[in-house]
């Protein structure tokens, strides 16, 4: 996985490679952006760019495999991109809330808002 | 403010676990679906790859061929659709109880603060049944339902119950992963 130019036996060997990767970035740049914390637009859009970004380089630039033999670079930035997605956003708003606010802030909250 | 976010992730990582493992009872682990998947991947594979390679001569016969061949699997693909469905039904229902519990539990509670705003659309789930009109504040639903995105098909891949590629590819989306509520 980590060797450049590596071979695949089966075509869905290396989408699963993608696929798990992609994961495990979701995740990680979640808790970065909990951490620092992004927010917004800004928060969004840089996941996009960077989640696509690496799975990109990682594919044409380190393995250097052939795009269209699985379909197409638009078929391997896809592939897990929602599931990977969607870990991002949990990660980030389970951080982000956690570090960055406490019970009492929604606690005082509620309360003024139902006064 | 750790604890309910934390709190829902378990209860969805639970109920993925719970999920798969009442389909792997009524389903996988039965012999018309193991049966019926083998077929269907066996002819998926062959479909796609006869039509790599006659893609560009295909003679009249062979494209005959090709469309019966699609034809039955098709037939088949829906057998095991069908059979899925019973205990999609069973799932639904458990699944529909459960969330209604755990509605009434956190009914009007914030569980979560949103580093953004979500669009429009969204904030009908997002901020479902809560007071205010802060956006950023995080309904149940929305942190569950986002919880099971990114945790069910993991869980499928995992245990290896996620259907392969090339059937997902040939029969649109039909088994593709469909986020349950």
């Amino acid at each position: 996985m980590f060797q450049s130019q590596a071979t695949w036996d089966e075509k869905d060997e290396f989408l699963d490679v993608i696929y798990w990767m992609r994961q495990v970035l979701g995740v990680t740049l979640g808790l970065i952006w909990g951490i620092i914390p992004l927010t917004g637009i800004v928060g969004l859009s840089l996941f996009f760019i960077v989640n696509a970004g690496i799975i990109y380089l990682y594919f044409s630039g380190f393995q250097k495999v052939d795009e269209e033999e699985y379909g197409g670079a638009w078929e391997l930035t896809k592939e897990g991109f929602m599931t990977s997605f969607a870990g991002f956003l949990v990660i980030w708003i389970i951080i982000y809330s956690g570090l960055h606010f406490t019970d009492q802030d929604l606690q005082s909250y509620l309360t003024s808002s139902q006064e | 403010m750790w604890g309910d976010t934390i709190l829902i992730l378990i209860i969805s990582i639970i109920t993925a676990f719970f999920g798969e493992g009442v389909t792997w009872a009524m389903v996988y682990r039965t012999e018309k679906y193991q049966k019926l998947k083998q077929e269907v991947e066996r002819q998926c594979k062959k479909l796609e790859k006869r039509k790599e390679t006659s893609e560009s001569i295909i003679v009249k016969n062979q494209k005959k061929k090709l469309e019966r061949e699609e034809e039955k699997l098709k037939t088949n693909t829906r057998d095991l659709s069908l059979v899925k469905m019973k205990s999609m039904f069973a799932i639904g229902i458990a699944f529909t109880a459960l969330l209604s519990i755990f509605n009434s539990i956190f009914d009007g509670k914030v569980v979560a603060k949103l580093p953004f705003t979500p669009i429009s659309f969204l904030q009908g789930i997002s901020h479902r049944n809560l007071p205010g009109s802060d956006y950023t504040d995080c309904s149940f639903i929305f942190l569950y339902i986002l919880c099971t995105m990114a945790i069910r098909q993991n869980v499928q891949k995992l245990l290896g119950f996620a259907p392969s590629r090339a059937v997902s590819k040939q029969s649109g989306n039909m088994f593709g992963p469909q986020p349950t509520k």
